[in-house]
């Protein structure tokens, strides 16, 4: 099994409810964005690209991209972040990890963040899942496909949420998951392919 | 030389300054302990700093060190250097234990973790082989200041050094490998060529021979050794070579990123060259160009060599200090994120007091231990082993 999610980017209308029910979801520390919708265009989020009359908006989602052959799972020193041999999916444990953000230089997408300040929330009660993760002092935190809810078999919280259905998950190795058969037929680019990654994340054109 | 003297190096001004320093640079430590990594001007993009600049430089010093010290005994070009080896293998060691330890201890978020490297080892990781050098460098360095030790007071044969010298000159090559936290890294294509290697090395010696030809020069004033000013300038002129190499790596670098106009590494070039960068840029440039003048010309005079050697020695910080930023302020993905994810919000690196604080205080430890090495171990003795000026441990640093 090999878990993947495809994004639609002609779906996708820049509304970031995938990025908030992550957040939410995952109880994620205040600051801390495990998935950013980045806008292709202007310097700050959510501003176009070109000049007026001839402007443009168009966005990326950003998550960790569960790579085939992750950067960071090779830089580790402890073997913090490694790859689920059942699913594929890239973990980090907390317990593990000695803060050196070694995984964060080796990562091309800087999907890697850092606590640098002791997890602080804006409301002052967990939100989000009842499983969601304890969020630690000092450590790497990224993306996991969230875990918690797959192994309940639900989808992941960026997915469920997200309004214009842009995005699809399922299992890469399986020709009749919804992942698969979004793929199908459809031109798709990957992050950064050169590099050699592999990620799991497909984009549809 | 009665006890009396040997004592007193802990009262001492420069001793009691570096103490100082050094209590300085705990507390700013402490706070960052308890405050966390906040307190420095780190983040998620430039997410390594001057902590990681300290340990790039002292571990090629550590280096550096143990390559000089065993080409004393390993090759005849250098064997004129044999008096001061116990000099530059201790000082190889304490680097070794500066720059293998404090920095990255006091960079890594979890130090009480750091044990995890060793119990719970990937041992795929760059960064796992780097601790691994490092703490070779510390090994080889004591046991060779130990082994130069018997050998002067005659209780071993020199030639018993032979094997010591090979480890020690193997070990000190292999900061080579100590590039490849940063060259192996498939994200960051101004890390990711194979000249980095190289570059580390010649970084390392000429770090290194900077810093022991300061020391040299100060201890030759204080008759602690007895080093001529031919010996001084030999080692300038070797030290001055390497930062030729150094000086045609930037340039390399900047003409193929100039050339290609585009790309990943052409806007890295850019932002040195003329971007944001440039001021930092162009004080490596100078501080290169300086340093190899003061070093390949014909002056005699020992203050000309130090001059040389310090400003290399910034050369050499500069450089790692522009590798370090010039790669994590241009990241591959350029987009507009929120705030704390948005490339366009990124200016240049600068440290925060707090690491400023911590760093000279770990430079400052470093001091202490070489004071200390100097006055309490028979280091010095220069080429009149049996003078008493050589032996002179309590004025050494005073006078």
């Amino acid at each position: 099994m090999h878990y993947g999610m495809a994004i639609d980017l002609n779906k996708c209308m820049g509304c970031h409810t995938c990025s908030v029910a992550c957040k939410s979801a995952n109880n994620l520390p205040n600051k801390i964005w495990w998935n950013r919708v980045l806008t292709i265009g202007g310097e700050s989020m959510d501003t176009p690209s070109g000049t007026y009359p001839n402007n443009k908006m168009s966005y990326l989602p950003v998550n960790c991209q569960h790579c085939e052959n992750p950067a960071c799972v090779k830089a580790c020193p402890v073997g913090a972040t490694y790859k689920r041999k059942e699913d594929g999916i890239i973990i980090q444990d907390y317990d593990k990890c000695i803060g050196c953000r070694m995984c964060t230089v080796a990562c091309p997408y800087n999907v890697r963040s850092f606590n640098w300040s002791k997890p602080e929330h804006y409301v002052d009660f967990p939100v989000g899942d009842i499983d969601a993760p304890v969020h630690q002092y000092n450590v790497v935190e990224k993306c996991t496909f969230c875990v918690n809810r797959i192994a309940k078999g639900e989808k992941p919280a960026c997915m469920e949420l997200c309004p214009g259905r842009a995005r699809y998950y399922g299992d890469l190795d399986d020709p009749n998951s919804d992942v698969n058969k979004a793929i199908k037929g459809r031109n798709y680019t990957k992050l950064l392919e050169e590099k050699g990654t592999n990620p799991s994340i497909f984009y549809l054109e | 030389m009665s006890q009396k003297t040997e004592k007193n190096v802990f009262t001492q001004p420069l001793f009691i300054i570096f103490a100082l320093l050094a209590v300085a640079g705990l507390v700013c430590w402490f706070l960052q302990l308890t405050k966390g990594l906040q307190l420095t001007n780190l983040n998620n993009f430039e997410t390594w700093g001057l902590y990681i600049i300290g340990f790039m430089l002292f571990t090629g010093i550590a280096a550096g060190s143990l390559i000089f010290t065993s080409s004393a005994y390993l090759f005849k070009v250098m064997e004129e250097y044999k008096p001061y080896t116990r000099i530059s293998a201790y000082v190889g060691a304490i680097c070794g234990v500066i720059g293998a330890g404090l920095f990255i201890f006091v960079d890594i978020g979890n130090p009480e973790r750091v044990w995890h490297i060793i119990a719970s080892a990937h041992i795929a990781s760059p960064m796992f082989w780097d601790t691994v050098i490092l703490l070779v460098y510390v090994i080889v360095g004591i046991l060779f200041t130990r082994q130069l030790l018997t050998v002067q007071d005659g209780k071993k044969d020199e030639k018993s050094l032979q094997a010591v010298s090979w480890v020690a000159f193997i070990a000190g090559l292999l900061v080579m490998a100590t590039s490849f936290v940063f060259a192996m890294q498939v994200a960051r294509p101004l890390w990711n060529n194979p000249v980095e290697p190289v570059s580390f090395l010649a970084a390392a010696l000429v770090a290194a021979l900077s810093m022991l030809i300061i020391i040299f020069a100060i201890l030759n004033k204080t008759g602690y050794i007895q080093m001529s000013n031919e010996e001084l300038k030999k080692l300038g002129k070797i030290a001055g070579v390497f930062l030729l190499f150094e000086l045609f790596v930037v340039l390399g670098e900047v003409c193929i990123g100039l050339y290609a106009g585009g790309g990943e590494e052409s806007t890295i070039i850019h932002w040195l060259v003329a971007g944001k960068g440039a001021p930092f840029f162009w004080a490596e440039i100078v501080a290169i160009v300086v340093g190899l003048i003061l070093f390949v010309n014909n002056n005699a005079k020992t203050t000309v060599a130090v001059t040389g050697a310090s400003v290399s020695i910034f050369a050499i910080f500069m450089i790692k200090y522009n590798l370090i930023q010039a790669q994590l302020l241009n990241p591959l993905i350029t987009y507009a994120g929120p705030a704390g994810y948005n490339p366009s919000e990124l200016g240049v690196y600068l440290p925060s007091i707090i690491e400023i604080g911590v760093s000279v205080g770990i430079v400052a430890l470093g001091c202490l231990l070489v004071l200390i090495g100097l006055n309490k171990l028979n280091l010095g003795a220069g080429k009149q082993a049996d003078s008493k000026i050589g032996y002179n441990k309590g004025t050494a640093i005073n006078s």
